[in-house]
């Protein structure tokens, strides 16, 4: 049974909140478990619904009398709308809604600013929507809104935002955020180096490009609103929603089956929803708004580009003595909210060091806000920090994987606490490198410009842990299936699948015996945001939780059924067995369920709180061998090879695929992925995907996915943690590295771009080295 | 972004497509459509708004075939990248168009991406193609790229407008001294390809002599006894994606020395950049390493990189060297 403990507190403010603590108590699957479907690859349950096209996503909502929607957005990164007038555009044949500033109910957003606010800070900005019959109709009107703006000086970037006499895009100024963390000494560290490192690396403005943008469909029923929304948190587009409408939670429904990928991307709730409302509420008719291409490059978020001064020191025997990171990283017009960005994470905690420092600042810009990405903050700082461990190997004479080995440690240094899994990164480390061959001598092609190259990279990141609140139902129906029912979203992951696992697991049910239910704030548990890669490590328990007391009351009631003792009954494979019975002999579930129908088994589970003695993080190590080609600068990565820690595999496949993907996103952002910013206008270059260049299936090499699987059994019951986002972090340093390994040339800047990579190579052969 | 409204036609005869493209107020009032590929992102970006459109696609009088006329392989406008990457004819007696083809775009495009609106495409320059940044090329007053975003621009320009053609097809088209027939009002005419990519000038911004009348009927290309060609393009990623910089290079042996030696840049120029410079310094020599390097460096030597775009200078003489070794090889 669930405990439940409720604490009250009150706030200085006076404001009284209640502290819940609750959780069913529940065995780990230990390590010597005997599992018939947790650990066995299984493709996903919704695959033929996605294959035939009958899967519903954002854009496939079709409501009678549905509406299109489209947002006017502002063409200056900063500028004060002096005048906005929509008459001619509402007066367009087919135009039901019009909203702007000039007529839009005064609704907060970001810190200090409003829903339309008079103030425009990005070029991208929203300034008006319409609602019509037809998206041609929208685009039309769109063209007819008189908006008059008076342009602002303006920042595209940290340097010219930290300027002396920069233009403040907020009233306090340009720096969003200081944080700094310190430990032990770094000064007297790198004094006492023997050797050390100090560089200024960069990464770019990343843009998310999920293939399904962002966007919804609402529709009013009374004072009630549904929502049908592209969104990794529908419970949050609930809450969202009714604040800025001033309904109660109750009055919204929020539903998702689908999504075509968010990244992070769609873990807030943007602009577009509320005004997709409001536009619905004044036409009377659902409406649907849907971003197109260039509203997903400017407005809906993109991985913070940083400038990182790193100085990092060893000892001859590759101790490190010193690590020490100055973090500057753009967040754009607005702190949008969400999972943060933290650089400065992997410095204090990857590598066994007593003296770390780090600084990291936030700096407002005049471009669309940054809002997380995939392991935000963590993929920024992997590049730095692993191209200078690289260098520091180099300058030691040290393999680049013993000089990680060197500092290798389980204890989580910046909470001063053991790791839940002391040994994952070690097992990382062995499982990468003996399935990648490395330190064996890779073969050179006969020609001499094709140089080979291999690189190492590793990671942890903060999340995957999961977190509670998050619950389950489970209900055994009449004809002995169940219907599992969470709240939560599967935003392409393969959530369904891994989760109705779980079920069918404790259940001790056939995979095809379990129904599961998601995606629906009316019909489900409340389960949190599916982002830190926590969804399997926060509902997974709670479906166990579930599952195992349906199942116990499952065999008290076979047990009456049967005229059995209870003890002496278990449920396999969907059948209810009686020890030293032959197998013959089990019954089917449906006997015992349909025996009390209409009576039915119908239990909740309650993801209960994580351990506070551990530290829990995700690990990973990713090694990968390019060829480079000195005369026209073309990379090839010829494969990567993963080992991630995330506790427990629940299901090979979509894990795989996890980090596949992860990797392919990787290897866009190491080579060709980067947003262009006019500096003139502050116009954004290449918002669409011909310019933008995300990597296409020739540029992907294979990757192999090798399985580490330990299960994490302090960490919670399934002993599975996150894999969501950790397979992007290593992958761009470990190009880089294998750059270098190729041709000796050392990038301190992302992507690795043909132009950057040719200048690299001709500036060295300038200087007379040889090709 | 969503189209403005125009009107669509079928017209039956290249005659009324030219009587109507004669008649119209300005060039880009009435357009010829042909696959689409271009024009319709054009319109969809809105940095032309035709009025009417003249589907070219079921014409008499235009065709998609391929064939050989009077030692000329003779390819009509209306032939798709698809038909010149796999087609025999294109493969046997010009493999450098046919690679050209399949290095371009993706098999979607070029399933209906037609040869005629390969070479009549606009740049892809994003400030031309952003709706929002007038430039001069759409009748502005300045290039915003020259001091701009310019890493994708050009080395040679003798044009207010520093784009570079998109062209895989025209860069080997011109190395294969191609020509290309055109009909319009006055009747039909055939103009060498060198003739009919001009950089675009104050009086005329465009990217070619294409008259406002006239239509691209076909291209011939000389078969010339002996003569092999190659392709090598630079991309930022390994497909879907404009030439960085390209280079089509063509010879015949003639007692060990080449002759009728043609070096052509992609990438580089608002047009086919050929050098006769180059050109000049294999003529009559043996194929051979200092030789190729010094072609290389003449075919650059006049290189004015503006600040983002220096790597092509590098990029662009090993892919002429790269290019010969090919034609050597074959
Ligand atoms: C994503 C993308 C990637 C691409 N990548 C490449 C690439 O790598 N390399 C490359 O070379 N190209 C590339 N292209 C360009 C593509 O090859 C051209 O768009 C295509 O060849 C144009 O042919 P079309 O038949 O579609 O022309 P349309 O779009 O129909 O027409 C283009 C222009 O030519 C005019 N026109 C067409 N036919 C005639 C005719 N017979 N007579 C007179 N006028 C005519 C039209 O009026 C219009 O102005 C790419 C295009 C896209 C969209
Ligand atoms: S290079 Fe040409 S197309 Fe590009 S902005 Fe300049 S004038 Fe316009």
């Amino acid at each position: 049974m669930s405990t439940w403990q409720v604490e009250r507190q009150e706030g200085e403010d006076g404001e009284v909140t209640l502290s819940v603590a609750e959780g069913t108590p529940l065995s780990p699957w230990d390590a010597g478990a005997a599992l018939r479907i947790v650990g066995t690859p299984r493709t996903r349950l919704e695959g033929v619904e996605k294959v035939t096209g009958s899967a519903q996503y954002a854009y496939d909502v079709r409501l009678a009398g549905q509406l299109y929607a489209g947002i006017l957005r502002s063409p200056h990164p900063h500028a004060r709308l002096t005048r906005v007038d929509t008459t001619a555009a509402a007066a367009l044949p087919g135009v039901h809604a019009v909203i702007s500033l000039a007529d839009a109910p005064d609704i907060d957003w970001y810190d200090d600013s409003k829903l339309f606010d008079p103030t425009l800070r990005f070029a991208g900005d929203e300034v008006a929507a319409v609602a019509a019959e037809d998206e041609d109709i929208v685009a039309d009107a769109l063209r007819l809104v008189v908006a008059e703006y008076e342009p602002l000086p303006f920042a595209i970037d940290i340097v010219a935002a930290l300027a002396p006499g920069a233009t403040p895009i907020h009233e306090g100024g340009n720096v969003e955020s200081e944080k700094t963390y310190e430990r032990g000494d770094v000064e007297a560290g790198l004094r006492a180096a023997d050797v050390t490192f100090d560089r200024v690396l960069t990464t770019q403005t990343a843009i998310h490009h999920s293939l399904e943008p962002h966007g919804c469909t609402v529709a009013w029923e009374g004072e009630g609103v549904t929502v049908w929304e592209s969104t990794q948190s529908i419970f949050d587009v609930r809450q969202q929603v009714a604040e800025k409408l001033g309904l109660g939670e109750s009055q919204v429904r929020v539903i998702k089956q689908h999504m075509g990928g968010g990244f992070g991307s769609k873990q807030i709730v943007w602009k577009q929803t509320v005004i997709a409302a409001l536009l619905a509420k004044r036409s009377g008719r659902p409406v649907q708004l849907m971003l197109d291409r260039e509203g997903e490059s400017l407005a809906v978020g993109n991985r913070n580009p940083t400038r990182q001064r790193l100085r990092l020191g060893a000892t001859a025997d590759g101790t490190l003595t010193a690590i020490d990171v100055t973090i500057h990283q753009a967040i754009g017009a607005h702190s949008a909210g969400g999972e943060g960005s933290n650089t400065a994470g992997l410095y204090q905690t990857l590598y066994a060091c007593p003296n770390v420092r780090t600084s990291q600042t936030g700096v407002y810009t005049n471009t669309g806000p940054a809002v997380a990405f995939r392991a935000p903050g963590y993929v920024e700082a992997a590049f730095a920090l692993e191209t200078g461990m690289d260098d520091l190997a180099r300058q030691l004479g040290m393999d680049p994987l013993a000089l990680r080995l060197t500092n290798y440690t389980g204890d989580d240094q910046s909470k001063e606490m053991p790791f839940s899994q002391p040994d994952g990164l070690r097992a990382c480390y062995e499982k990468a490198t003996v399935a990648f061959g490395w330190g064996e001598t890779i073969e050179q092609p006969a020609e001499s410009h094709r140089r080979r190259g291999v690189g190492i990279a590793a990671h942890h990141w903060v999340g995957g842990a999961g977190d509670p609140p998050g619950y389950a139902w489970v209900k055994l129906n009449p004809d002995g299936r169940a219907d599992i029912i969470t709240g939560t979203q599967d935003i392409g992951t393969g959530t369904r699948t891994g989760l109705a696992m779980v079920a069918a697991e404790e259940l001790g049910f056939t995979l095809d015996q379990v129904t599961f239910h998601l995606g629906d704030t009316a019909l489900g548990p409340y389960a949190p945001v599916s982002s830190g890669s926590a969804t399997m490590a926060t509902i997974g328990p709670a479906i166990r939780a579930a599952a195992a007391e349906a199942k116990a009351e499952l065999l008290a009631a076979a047990a009456a059924f049967l005229e059995e003792p209870v003890e002496r009954l278990s449920v396999r494979d969907g059948l209810i067995r009686v020890a030293g019975e032959p197998e013959d002999r089990a019954t089917p579930v449906a006997a015992v369920t349909g025996s009390m129908s209409p009576h039915m088994i119908q239990t909740q589970g309650a993801r209960g709180g994580n351990p506070e003695d551990v530290s829990i993080q995700t690990f990973g190590v990713q090694c990968a061998e390019v060829e480079v080609d000195t005369r026209t600068g073309e990379v090839t990565i010829l494969r990567v090879v993963a080992a991630h820690d995330c506790g427990r595999i629940i299901n090979p496949t979509t894990v795989d695929s996890q980090v596949i993907g992860g990797v392919t996103q990787g290897i866009g952002f190491a080579l060709t992925e980067e947003r262009v910013v006019d500096a003139a206008t502050g116009i954004v270059l290449n918002a669409n995907l011909e310019e933008y260049k995300v990597p296409t299936v020739s540029d992907i090499p294979g990757i192999q996915n090798v399985h580490v699987g330990i299960p994490d059994l302090k960490a919670n019951p399934t002993g599975s943690k996150g894999i969501g986002e950790p397979p992007l972090i290593p992958t761009a340093p470990a190009i880089a590295n294998a750059v270098f390994d190729a041709v000796g040339v050392r990038f301190y800047d992302l992507p690795l771009s043909r132009s950057r990579v040719v200048d690299a190579l001709a500036a060295r052969e300038r200087q007379g080295m040889p090709a | 972004m969503t189209m403005r409204t125009f009107a669509y036609a079928q017209p039956e005869s290249l005659a009324d497509v030219i009587a109507a493209l004669g008649a119209a107020p300005s060039r880009d009032a009435v357009r010829p459509l042909a696959g689409g590929t271009d024009l319709l992102t054009l319109m969809k970006g809105d940095i032309v708004a035709p009025d009417r459109l003249l589907d070219l696609k079921r014409l008499t009088g235009l065709d998609d075939t391929v064939e050989i006329r009077d030692n000329e392989l003779v390819l009509g406008a209306l032939t798709t990248l698809t038909a010149i990457e796999t087609g025999s004819l294109v493969g046997e007696h010009c493999p450098a168009l046919a690679k050209a083809a399949s290095l371009a775009a993706t098999p979607q495009l070029r399933n209906r991406a037609t040869l005629g609106g390969n070479l009549l495409q606009r740049p892809r320059c994003w400030y031309f193609r952003e709706h929002l940044i007038p430039c001069w090329l759409k009748g502005g007053d300045a290039c915003p790229a020259r001091e701009g975003e310019n890493g994708l621009h050009a080395l040679f320009a003798d044009s207010p407008c520093v784009a570079v053609h998109p062209s895989d097809l025209a860069t080997v088209l011109l190395a294969m001294d191609a020509t290309v027939t055109v009909r319009g009002d006055a009747g039909e005419r055939a103009i060498a390809a060198g003739d009919f990519f001009v950089q675009p000038d104050e009086g005329r911004r465009r990217e070619n002599t294409l008259g406002g009348d006239e239509v691209v009927l076909s291209v011939a290309i000389p078969l010339i006894p002996g003569r092999t060609s190659a392709y090598h393009k630079a991309m930022d990623r390994k497909a879907w994606a404009f030439a960085l910089v390209s280079a089509a290079c063509s010879f015949r042996l003639d007692g060990g020395v080449m002759r009728d030696v043609r070096v052509v840049l992609g990438g580089v120029a608002p047009i086919p950049w050929r050098s006769t410079a180059a050109e000049a310094a294999l003529d009559g020599e043996r194929p051979g390493a200092d030789v190729f390097a010094r072609a290389a460096a003449a075919a650059l030597a006049g290189a004015e990189p503006l600040r983002h775009n220096g790597y092509k200078v590098h990029l662009a003489r090993n892919l002429v060297i790269e290019a010969l070794e090919e034609v050597t090889r074959a």
